[in-house]
């Protein structure tokens, strides 16, 4: 039985989670470039160096003297987004559509106190939501109006664009997109599901929702498959120079779509998940193994290694 | 890749294998420390009464031999020196003085541990004659009359040799003078004396053993047997019968050779009684005993060497790796959630001050509080230290108050409350509202129970007495242990949760 279905897997070419850490994200990602991606402050100024469009940076709040500064900050555009700059999963993250008296209207149309939004961040500063429990600091940047392309199919929130990349070729992609059980969060864990893309077309196909394969969002029941990603050959651009704006040999790269900016970096993840495989119902280990067959001239610059995956990766 | 770590784990696998074989083999280790083995309580209580001048009193002891092991010997000499003198195979203790007019009580105690099914008997004759006492023309006697049976077969001669000393003496039958005449011998010597000397004059080496069948009871004279070398291995002829005896490790030899079990030079034994009597002995100290007086190198440099306080300790952390394995076993390859990695063994530790019921009760009640009092706080909106420190503060405060109730309603288990657990859970109740808020109370409550079904195999595994035993006497085993780990490390293999996980992508089923 077990052997059975461990050897489908294998057939399958599905890559494990023991496998992914002992055979790509170990050899490929070296340790002292994790802090270059697990900080999205560091990330967005090494993006900024490579010209890869992010999202623009409002203020960083570093101590908790500088939450009184918040409101400074914000006056003029008060639409904002404030991250852990070491969170994981998402979580932590405010969206902020609108400033009133009260306090902060949420995307979700909540209305947070000032008070309770200091609290948020000082449980911010103070590690809450980073991965190690180290004291964290918090970012605010530009809110993100999500383009159009994706609307039928987004309850709320930000639908965002995964890449996974390996040695600076992307080999697979899928776009998340919130629902209401995930509470407008592209976050697969809390329940968006997540839409495989062809990487060759830019195309949507079908979507996982948890474990299973779902054709038609759950919540506005429109279909997920047949969508073309605007702006598909630039994502996948983005997402190749990575590697020179990294040196990660293995990541997943999370942008989305802003309907007046284009494509934005939003972060990368140096430990990629493996539900791609799911929504795209093919496993990784079959592409992976053909990037390190590809010759060696592909590697040389971005434009040529998103060349070539878009002929191999039909 | 792999092979440095498979070549490393071998490597510790081989250490861990050779030292076990070396202390198996070489110091006579059992195999499983934990094995039942009979231990029986060897009593000597003699009574001596002085002859005027030096007397010397010597007794038989009991001595080691594969499938027997002494594992606490005492002696008390009264005003009398001890010496113990080796007369291979035997052990003949040695008390010496000059007693006055009253006794003088000398005692003996031996505990006495048989591993049955594990003699080694095949130690083959050196020098073996008649017996002493038998004169030339005795033995003369003895090689005429057993002419005939020299074409058997030692089973052969052995049988012969105890139907003789029956009367039964085959066909054809030696003449009526001479079987008479030995008949006398017989008498005058003894039945063992005897067949000893028809065995010796068959051409069998045999030897004359004292000692006692391993019966409780109080004995005032030794039993005499023979020993017969039948080529192969030494045989004990049944006392009583002179069969072949079966079950060697029922007998108890203490002289062997000729030497009596007792003999005193100079004065005069008043009372001398053997008493053996079964003995419950915890595993823990027959190897304690066993191990402190020894000098070997390994033996020098055991765990039983440290004071009894700090043992204690060490038979639990030599485990906690096996801990660790579990977990790692668990998350890696089964693809259990926990909180934190190492959280479940801390846990499975704190439950060895409570127990386990009430351990987990602990777990479940302090989530319940603390995720509580955590929900309360939240609109007080305190820094994280400080609202940890709070939640710690009130945790305690709850079980103090529930000590307080078990102790005015009797109930001990509410007390039993060891320290570890408190800190450590506040700790989890931190990642479990995280969780809960993050993800939802299915899965916060999922990380839970996984957490709580770790702690328990980790603790139902280092509170197995027999496996903290056999860490403790095979420390080594240890090396086995991290090779299992530097194995684990490698595998890269699919994780069990993920076959479900991944199914859909396996193709039809």
């Amino acid at each position: 039985m077990i052997f059975q279905s461990v050897h489908r897997l294998r057939e399958a070419g599905v890559l494990g989670m023991n496998s992914r850490n002992a055979d790509y994200i170990m050899p490929c990602n070296s340790r002292s470039s994790f802090p270059l991606v697990d900080d999205k402050v560091l990330t967005k100024k090494l993006a900024e160096a490579q010209q890869i469009p992010a999202p623009p940076l409002y203020y960083v709040i570093e101590k908790h003297g500088d939450i009184a500064g918040l409101a400074e900050a914000v006056k003029e555009r008060c639409e904002f987004v404030v991250k852990p700059a070491r969170g994981t999963g998402g979580s932590g993250i405010v969206l902020v559509q609108e400033c009133t008296d009260e306090g902060y209207v949420t995307q979700s149309g909540e209305v947070i106190s000032r008070e309770n939004f200091s609290y948020h961040i000082s449980d911010i500063l103070s590690g809450v939501f980073s991965l190690s429990g180290l004291e964290d600091r918090a970012l605010v940047e530009a809110l993100i109006h999500p383009d159009p392309v994706f609307s039928s199919v987004t309850h709320q929130g930000v639908p965002d664009v995964r890449i996974v990349v390996y040695r600076g070729v992307p080999i697979m992609s899928m776009v998340r997109l919130p629902t209401r059980a995930s509470d407008g969060k592209a976050n697969l864990h809390r329940g968006a599901i997540g839409a495989g893309i062809e990487l060759a077309t830019g195309t949507t196909l079908t979507a996982v929702h948890h474990t299973n394969v779902i054709t038609h969002h759950p919540d506005t029941g429109h279909p997920v498959s047949g969508i073309q990603v605007p702006f598909w050959e630039k994502m996948l651009g983005m997402a190749a120079r990575t590697l020179e704006m990294t040196g990660l040999g293995y990541i997943g790269v999370d942008l989305a779509i802003d309907r007046d900016r284009g494509p934005l970096l939003l972060e990368i993840n140096a430990r990629p998940g493996l539900a791609i495989q799911l929504a795209n119902r093919q496993g990784l280990r079959g592409r992976l193994d053909r990037v390190e067959r590809a010759p060696a001239e592909i590697f040389a610059t971005p434009e040529a290694r998103v060349e070539w995956a878009r002929t191999n990766f039909k | 890749m792999k092979r440095p770590a498979v070549v490393l784990a071998l490597a510790l696998l081989l250490l861990a294998a050779s030292l076990l074989a070396y202390r198996i083999v070489w110091l006579g280790y059992p195999v499983f420390p934990t094995a039942p083995g009979r231990t029986w309580q060897l009593l000597i209580d003699a009574h001596l009464k002085g002859g005027g001048g030096e007397t010397t009193l010597a007794l038989a002891l009991p001595y080691e031999q594969a499938g027997r092991m002494l594992v606490e010997e005492r002696v008390t000499s009264g005003s009398l020196n001890f010496n113990l003198l080796r007369e291979e195979p035997n052990r003949i203790g040695i008390w010496s003085g000059s007693i006055g007019s009253g006794e003088e009580e000398i005692n003996y105690r031996a505990i006495i541990l048989i591993r049955p099914g594990r003699t080694s008997r095949n130690v083959p004759p050196t020098f073996e004659k008649f017996p002493p006492q038998m004169e030339k023309e005795e033995q003369a006697l003895a090689e005429h009359l057993v002419r005939n049976w020299r074409h058997l077969a030692p089973i052969g001669r052995i049988r012969a040799a105890v139907a003789a000393t029956g009367g039964e003496w085959g066909q054809p039958p030696p003449n009526d003078q001479d079987v008479q005449k030995w008949r006398n011998i017989q008498e005058r010597h003894g039945r063992a004396i005897a067949l000893l000397t028809l065995l010796e004059a068959s051409g069998l080496p045999a030897r004359a053993v004292e000692g006692f069948r391993l019966i409780e009871g109080v004995k005032t004279r030794p039993l005499t047997w023979v020993e017969v070398w039948t080529g192969q291995r030494w045989e004990s002829l049944r006392p009583e019968t002179g069969e072949i005896e079966r079950n060697p490790a029922a007998l108890l030899p203490l002289a062997t050779g000729g030497s009596p079990a007792a003999r005193v030079s100079g004065g005069e034994l008043s009372e001398i009684r053997w008493i053996l009597n079964r003995e419950i002995v915890s595993q823990w100290r027959v190897h304690f005993e066993r191990v402190r007086r020894s000098t070997r190198f390994l033996d020098r440099w055991s765990l039983f060497r440290l004071p009894p306080e700090f043992q204690q300790t060490f038979r639990i952390l030599l485990l906690v790796p096996i801990g660790a394995l579990i977990i790692g076993f668990l998350r890696n390859l089964v693809g259990f959630p926990t909180f934190g990695i190492f959280m479940p063994v801390l846990l499975a530790l704190a439950f060895r001050s409570t127990g386990l019921v009430y351990g987990l009760a602990i777990f479940a009640g302090v989530l319940f509080v603390g995720y509580a009092v955590r929900l309360g706080l939240d609109k007080l909106r305190l820094l994280l230290v400080p609202r940890m420190s709070v939640i710690l503060t009130l945790v305690i405060a709850s079980f103090t108050l529930l000590a307080l109730v078990g102790n005015k309603i009797g109930l001990r288990q509410l007390m039993a409350v060891g320290l570890l657990p408190f800190v450590i859970l506040t700790m989890v109740i931190e990642r479990f509202f995280v969780l809960v808020e993050e993800a939802g109370v299915r899965e916060g409550l999922q990380t839970a129970a996984g957490s709580a079904a770790v702690s328990v195999t980790a603790y139902e595994i280092i509170s197995w007495e027999p496996l903290q035993l056999t860490f403790f006497v095979y420390p080594e085993l240890l090396a086995a242990v991290a090779a299992l780990q530097i194995l684990l490390g490698r595998y890269t293999g699919y994780r069990l949760s993920e076959l479900i996980r991944f199914r859909s992508l396996g193709g039809p089923s």
